[in-house]
């Protein structure tokens, strides 16, 4: 990608950016995420559509964060997170230029948040189809069959938190897992603690999941973890509307009150 | 005989001492009387509330004095909470003894120099004891010990003691400002009453534990008293699982605290990454 | 070693005699995820056996990702009956290992038993027999011959396996493997010539272990571990997919009358794990931790068991969500 390379070389010659985060070829001819810091490796990045990580988790790593000017090489999906992650006010140390190719090919670079929220809503993603179709059919499910589903499922789980670590989102830096005063989850990987952290997981992210689908795409057991959280955001905008990822506003529903919330849950 | 060493024996708590805040020493008596413990100083185990887990402390008694064995431990984490809040005849978990212990064969006729802080004594208390119970063995005596304030000074019974033994020279100390008002002994962080009183390096062997900054300020005043890196010990600690090698948790480069140490030279030490 | 072909047709007859023997028989299954994982199969219908590398190693078979130690309760006397289940452990075949997994046993079985044997890991591998499949392809992320290995390997392995056209050789290597081949002697003849190289992939080289050894002496203190680390957000994926990564977490569960105390699989990105009860972490940085791992693989281990414990199955690379690769670290850290 001659033009985002190019780009990315001035930005890093010019100092707008002391450090880039993008993505490049591996030797097993994988796109996987680099980190440049001169205008000289700017040669090596690449973008299409099978670059899929996002790379926004990135932003809360000390080493990323001591570089304070961060350029970000992203899918509309990662801008999203980075939008979220602005209006949860995780961002403020960092000076972001965000470099990304539209529908039409084009490169777009975005230099200030107020941009990237006028691009990400302008391109905002819905849901993939495959992502649909399974939610559909495990809603079409009876709650023993889908029980019997996630138990399948997350008997699988080996607790190695990849999940927790690809994702935005996370970014307690004492996870609940971490605590053991009182022991919430258990960490060994039996099944049943294997439900109680993906479920404390998914409430923790409900309303606040951009649906990158990251988790369950890098999962190393296979199990479809992004469903989780792909539901519960389903239901958070069916019950409370607004859509995460959507404005640097926010308004995360679980810790924001409005005078019209339903209480008919309180009896 | 292949042992499983992740099997605790049973313990009874037969006697509780409360040290200084936060602080306690449990007097353990083993239930099974085919137990056979035998353990040596500087060695330590693994000490389990069941239902909670297990934490780590040395063996604060000596083998010279059978019978029992003694830890000494703070309440910080889950488990030495758990620990604080049993009861004298309460049953808990141990496992050991594990590590290598102090060489103190190797030391007889040799002035031996103690220095510690806080809660480091009771690693040395282990080595103090064994060393008294044999006196006649060894040379001059030296203990350097002192804490942030006169409540934190543990073993207090026995600081007494040692003070009025004719055969022992204690330097005892509390930092500026955590003085009583009828407190006799020094005022002073620990490594300025070693300044103020230094210990001769001649035929003599120094056991430095304690908190880190006294282990980084003593070492310097140990090497202008002509001290080798290899006559000086310490114990060190770690995270600590498993005791015996495997977790993986104590490591330090190519060494594991647990059954490399955790008693090791200064000299061994240096050589380590400082990863501890 | 004793060698002996088997014709292709059969090998199902030879592992569906081992079920019907009662032996419990872990292979490569394909799940829907489209990833292959070693499971305990009921007929040799189930074993999958056009792919490169399964998704996680076997190492549970003989160190589970989460292992009861005892279980405990509080008896009339006033103490606890505390007792383990080592007598439990079937009989048990790994089918279909490869060679670079067979490696990663014989380092597992030089970790757990060389000093302080381990009696639960002892105990499950007398009762296993490891039947090796040598590789006829690779991918990129594949570098046993980097790491002392090879994919025709024996290393390990209680028999090994090598397909040809419409017969596999059998390299018998153990008494354990012996008693297999006993099992059904039938299907087996012997032979004297083993002409292998023909059917074995071709993997890269990288490096020599031999270069490496010096090379990593001075490799600590390397300006190039950050950008190794940069990618790497400490989760456990890599330690828990690697056939010789053996760290765990012992945890009690239950209450102070009854439960049981298991350990789980641990692994040392993960950021609590050196971490002190007083919050001092020895190891404070990803950049840190990586370097412990690397370190530990290619230099520690060679230090304290006189091995390599990598042995370039190419799974590390292959889980991380941002395919670290190993051996490119190792290799520009030792520049």
């Amino acid at each position: 990608m001659k033009e985002l390379q190019i780009k990315a070389a001035e930005l890093l010659e010019n100092g707008t950016v002391n450090l880039l985060i993008g993505f490049c070829e591996d030797l097993g001819k994988r796109l996987v995420p680099c980190f440049i810091e001169t205008a000289a490796e700017a040669n090596i990045l690449v973008f299409n559509q099978e670059c899929k990580n996002n790379l926004s988790v990135y932003l809360h790593k000390k080493e990323v964060k001591d570089a304070v000017k961060i350029g970000l090489v992203a899918n509309v999906a990662t801008l999203r997170s980075v939008l979220q992650l602005l209006s949860e006010n995780q961002l403020w140390s960092l000076t972001l230029t965000y470099l990304t190719v539209n529908g039409a090919g084009e490169l777009v670079v975005l230099r200030s948040a107020e941009e990237l929220e006028a691009y990400v809503q302008a391109n905002f993603p819905t849901c993939r189809p495959e992502d649909q179709e399974m939610l559909d059919k495990l809603n079409a499910m009876s709650r023993e069959e889908r029980w019997a589903f996630w138990k399948d499922q997350l008997s699988e789980c080996v607790k190695c938190y990849a999940c927790r670590a690809v994702c935005p989102m996370c970014y307690c830096t004492v996870c609940t897992t971490e605590c053991n005063q009182p022991q919430w989850i258990k960490t060994s990987a039996q099944t049943s603690g294997n439900f109680e952290y993906h479920t404390m997981r998914a409430m923790h992210l409900a309303g606040r999941c951009i649906n990158c689908g990251e988790c369950g795409r890098i999962c190393p057991a296979g199990i479809p973890v992004h469903l989780l959280t792909a539901q519960m955001n389903q239901e958070m905008e069916q019950e409370f509307g607004g859509k995460t990822g959507w404005s640097l506003k926010g308004g995360y529903a679980m810790n924001t009150f409005k005078p019209g919330d339903k209480e008919n849950f309180i009896k | 005989m292949d042992t499983n060493q992740y099997i605790p024996y049973q313990v009874r708590i037969a006697d509780i001492i409360d040290e200084a805040p936060l602080v306690r020493t449990y007097k353990l008596e083993f239930t099974d009387p085919s137990a056979n413990f035998t353990f040596k100083a500087g060695q330590f185990a693994e000490y389990g509330v069941f239902g909670e887990g297990e934490s780590t402390f040395c063996i604060a008694s000596s083998p010279t004095r059978e019978g029992y064995i003694e830890c000494t431990f703070r309440s910080s984490g889950r488990v030495t909470k758990a620990l604080s809040n049993c009861e004298i005849n309460d049953i808990i978990g141990l496992r050991g003894p594990f590590g290598k212990p102090f060489p103190i064969e190797e030391w007889y006729g040799k002035d031996i120099v103690f220095i510690t802080g806080g809660i480091g004594l009771p690693p040395l208390r282990c080595v103090i004891w064994n060393v008294l119970d044999q006196r006649e063995k060894f040379g001059k005596v030296s203990i350097y010990y002192g804490a942030r304030t006169v409540a934190d000074l543990v073993y207090k019974e026995e600081l007494e003691n040692w003070k009025n033994r004719p055969d022992v020279d204690l330097f005892l100390t509390v930092d500026p400002g955590g003085e009583t008002k009828d407190w006799k002994d020094n005022v002073g962080f620990v490594p300025t009453i070693i300044e103020q009183n230094l210990p001769s390096s001649k035929n003599a062997i120094a056991i430095v534990a304690g908190p880190p900054i006294l282990i980084k300020m003593s070492m310097p005043i140990l090497a202008k008293c002509g001290f080798a890196n290899d006559k000086i010990f310490t114990t060190l600690e770690n995270r600590m699982k498993c005791g015996v090698g495997k977790c993986g948790h104590c490591t330090v480069g190519k060494t594991y605290v647990c059954k490399d140490g955790p008693v090791f030279t200064y000299e061994e030490v240096l050589q380590m990454p400082q990863e501890y | 070693m004793e060698l002996k072909l088997i014709s292709s047709s059969d090998i199902a007859v030879f592992v569906d005699g081992l079920l019907k023997a009662g032996k419990v028989v872990v292979a490569p299954v394909l799940k829907q995820s489209g990833k292959v994982f070693f499971k305990p199969v009921q007929s040799f219908a189930e074993v999958a056996t056009d792919y490169i590398q399964t998704a996680f190693s076997a190492k549970e078979v003989v160190f589970p990702k989460v292992e009861e130690l005892f279980t405990y309760q509080h008896n009339e006397e006033g103490g606890l009956d505390i007792k383990d289940h080592l007598d439990r452990i079937p009989e048990t075949v790994v089918w279909g290992l490869r060679p670079c997994d067979a490696a990663g046993f014989d380092y597992l079985n030089k970790f757990f038993l060389q000093e302080n044997p381990d009696a639960y890991f002892k105990a499950r591998y007398d009762k296993t027999t490891l039947v090796t499949m040598s590789c006829n392809k690779c991918d990129a992320s594949c570098f046993c011959t980097s790491v002392d290995s090879h994919p025709g390997d024996t290393k390990g392995s209680d028999i090994l396996l090598t397909a040809m056209d419409d017969k596999f050789y059998v390299e018998v290597m153990t008494e354990k493997g012996n008693i297999l081949i006993n099992s059904n002697s039938a299907l087996f003849t012997s032979t004297d010539t083993l002409s292998k190289e023909a059917f074995l992939a071709k993997p890269l080289t990288h490096f020599s272990m031999d270069e490496i050894k010096d090379k990593i002496q001075n490799a600590y203190a390397s300006v190039e571990w950050k950008q190794a680390s940069m990618g790497c957000f400490s989760c456990g994926a890599c330690a828990f997919a690697c056939p010789t990564c053996t760290c765990f977490d012992i945890q009690d569960e239950g209450t102070q009358d009854h439960g049981k105390r298991v350990r789980c699989w641990d692994a040392c990105g993960l950021s609590q794990f050196t971490k002190h009860s007083s919050g001092h972490n020895p190891r404070n940085t990803q950049t840190e931790r990586r370097r412990q791992r690397l370190m530990h693989k290619f230099k520690y281990s060679v230090e304290n068991l006189g091995v390599v414990s990598c042995v370039g199955c190419g799974r590390c690379i292959r889980v991380c969500p941002s395919h670290l690769n190993i051996f490119e670290n190792i290799q520009s850290v030792t520049k």
